[in-house]
């Protein structure tokens, strides 16, 4: 999963971006309107976290013009918290809203769960066959019994479980599983799943030659 | 119970003064009446006195000088023949009643009445005792005589002394008394009078009753008519301490002293209004600038609790939280200085001080951030001298010198000018940097407004400017802002010179 935080505060977006990489995600940040709107632009990310009050662009502004090609999560930042801000930001296009100050735990279940709704999931849990994911707890289960899964290896899983039956490219895995910073040696992937397959059973991920993976 | 209510009271006051006023009337017209009707009496009696005592002094027509007395009619024997002074007519009318030299011995008294209802007796010899027991008489003659004899050794001047009309009982008469000894009463009974006198009071109380019962209708209307307004305020002004602050009252009547009040306070709900948004706008972004830091606490900190991590990154997370706290400790400085200004519980040193070394500090102390930031300081100033605060006028000064380096564009100038022009200190700091949309311009002194979001951070609270108003104002003196885009922005400060 990859995540944008857009929010001027640094010392708000480094512990927010240290608490998302923590959680598995991969985060990019903007510290600026501007950059914000560039990166949620262009680029696939699962979920945007989206300051209002912003230099250059403000988030509203952000979100509008994003909402014209992308539908994109978006979980609204702000510290104002009357209902017509709230509604204003829901009208706009936001997914959800969070009012300054918040626990990091309520961002964590409200992201899980717009992300969620991105892909048609109603619950954290999803199974297949005797797999299991929880995407609360990031716990992945075989028959009941867990298993020991990397951060990355439990990304890939959960990526392509929420994905169960499409076909996934690895320019999508490399985007949704790695954020701007990191390096995408092109076997990367392949170890990472090698890996999986190993813990979870060779046949869970099936390879779709010159088109990508996916969970039948 | 009397009903406390203003309608109630004016009525009840506007009732008593009414009767009061309808009393007093009632009471002096019939006065007059009684007063008219005892005059006219007076007249009647006196005339009545005068002619019979020139009757009474006159030979009667063909008895002149020489002929024998009149012989009177004994009123104290039953007369033989009709006397003929009780033909009134012909006694008062024709003047020849034969009344004129009564001999004390012969013509004592008589007692008549005529048809008019007018008594009289006439008494020849002067003799209280005897008149006042003379059998013969009315009761209410004698009972008259009684009641005014004189004391005997009494020296009567000569003429007649008509007494003043008496009444005793429902009777009304008066007495003459002559030297020669005789005394006339003449008098008349009062019951058609006092008929009269009741019928008009009664007459009067009628229609003193009518016009108090008009008059409290009209009170009734007049006072609900003129007090609806004050209804229709009161109501407002309920709806308004309900917390509606938009409400209005309709002052369509703004001539009259109540439109004028509705007025006033429609102009004290609109400051009301305005003040309430203000301070509610002001808790508002309080809070609001209050969440930032806080978030950034919370963030840190349950971020920092997830797991075990080492030294160094525990140290950035006190670090943030000390930066979070430090800005919440400037915001909370400002906000409390600015609610002291608000209060006027500021206070202010008054010394005489030259602005124009305050100035110079205060360049001095910006100097390193001018330096750090790539600014050009530039000042032109002029001794002047103000009163007041040293430190607030350096926070003012300083405040304004961060902000147009702050804002400039690097290698930018920023000039500090500093003279007297008409009275005044006035003090321009102008800046090289993109200047201030001019929509924004009449808002930059407002708390929390900030022209551009970009302005916003660690160390902007969005209320220096706002703190720099106050204490120029709470100086006695005016700042105001100019600014062409992408030019740069002026502030002028104007201070009255110290006198």
């Amino acid at each position: 999963m990859r995540i944008l935080i857009v929010e001027d505060e640094p010392d708000l977006l480094a512990s927010l971006t240290q608490a998302l990489r923590e959680e598995g995600y991969a985060v990019d940040t903007a510290a600026n309107g501007d950059d914000g709107f560039f990166s949620a632009e262009g680029t696939d990310y699962d979920a945007i976290v989206l300051d209002v009050m912003l230099p250059g662009l403000d988030g509203w502004e952000i979100l509008r013009r994003l909402r014209k090609t992308k539908s994109t999560p978006v979980l609204m930042l702000t510290a104002r918290d009357q209902t017509r801000d709230r509604v204003k930001g829901l009208d706009t296009g936001a997914d959800d809203y969070l009012v300054k100050p918040f626990d990091l735990e309520e961002l964590f279940a409200r992201l899980r769960a717009i992300i969620r709704r991105g892909v048609n999931k109603t619950t954290n849990v999803i199974e297949i066959g005797d797999l299991r994911v929880d995407t609360a707890t990031r716990i992945v289960s075989l028959g009941n019994q867990p298993v020991e899964l990397t951060a990355r290896e439990y990304s890939l899983v959960e990526f392509l479980a929420l994905h169960r039956g499409a076909v996934v490219t690895r320019t999508q895995l490399y985007e949704h599983l790695f954020d701007e910073n990191e390096s995408s040696l092109s076997n990367l992937l392949d170890v990472h799943v090698s890996n999986v397959r190993k813990k979870l059973g060779a046949d869970l991920i099936v390879t779709r030659r010159g088109h990508g993976y996916c969970i039948e | 119970m009397i009903p406390q209510s203003i309608k109630w009271r004016l009525q009840l006051w506007y009732g008593l003064i009414l009767v009061a006023v309808l009393v007093g009337f009632g009471v002096t017209a019939y006065q007059l009446e009684r007063g008219r009707q005892m005059r006219r009496l007076d007249d009647e009696l006196r005339h009545r006195i005068g002619i019979l005592g020139v009757a009474m002094h006159r030979p009667p027509p063909g008895m002149e000088a020489g002929a024998p007395p009149f012989d009177p009619p004994r009123l104290d024997e039953p007369p033989d023949r009709e006397p003929p002074f009780q033909d009134d007519h012909h006694f008062l009318d024709n003047r020849h009643l034969p009344a004129s030299h009564l001999p004390p011995e012969t013509a004592r008294l008589f007692d008549a009445t005529d048809t008019d209802g007018f008594f009289f007796r006439i008494e020849s010899t002067f003799d209280h005792q005897e008149i006042a027991h003379s059998t013969n008489a009315p009761a209410f003659a004698a009972a008259a005589m009684r009641s005014i004899v004189r004391p005997p050794e009494t020296q009567l001047p000569p003429g007649p002394h008509p007494l003043k009309p008496q009444i005793i009982g429902q009777n009304y008469f008066t007495i003459d008394v002559w030297p020669s000894g005789e005394a006339i009463l003449v008098g008349c009974s009062l019951a058609p009078e006092l008929a009269e006198l009741r019928k008009t009071a009664l007459n009067l109380t009628a229609i003193g009753g009518l016009i108090l019962l008009v008059g409290l209708a009209g009170g009734w209307w007049l006072v609900g008519r003129a007090l609806r307004p004050i209804s229709e305020i009161s109501s407002t002004a309920a709806k308004i301490s309900a917390g509606d602050l938009s409400q209005r009252i309709n002052a369509a009547e703004t001539e009259s002293e109540l439109g004028q009040l509705a007025a006033v306070l429609n102009s004290t709900f609109a400051r009301l209004d305005t003040a309430f948004a203000q301070q509610k706008q002001f808790a508002a972004d309080a809070a609001h600038e209050l969440r930032t830091p806080v978030s950034v606490i919370l963030a840190q900190t349950q971020n920092a609790l997830t797991r075990d991590r080492d030294a160094a990154a525990y140290r950035q997370t006190v670090e943030a939280c000390q930066r979070a706290a430090q800005r919440m400790r400037r915001l909370i400085e400002s906000l409390l200085e600015l609610a002291r200004f608000d209060a006027g519980q500021e206070v202010l040193q008054r010394r005489t001080l030259d602005l124009a070394q305050t100035a110079a500090d205060c360049l001095e102390m910006v100097q390193p951030l001018a330096t750090e930031r790539r600014v050009k300081l530039l000042s032109q100033l002029q001794p002047v001298s103000v009163t007041g605060d040293a430190g607030r006028l350096a926070q003012v000064v300083t405040n304004l010198l961060t902000n147009a380096i702050q804002f400039n564009r690097p290698e930018g100038e920023v000039h500090l000018r500093l003279a007297s022009q008409a009275g005044l200190a006035v003090l321009e700091i102008s800046d090289t940097g993109h200047g201030i949309a001019p929509a924004d311009l009449p808002h930059v002194f407002e708390r929390f407004y900030r022209a551009d979001t970009s302005r916003t951070g660690a160390g902007n609270s969005g209320l220096g400017l706002a703190i720099c108003q106050a204490i120029v104002q709470a100086h006695g003196g005016t700042i105001e802002v100019s600014s062409v885009e992408k030019n740069g922005a002026k502030f002028i400060v104007r201070l009255p010179l110290a006198t």
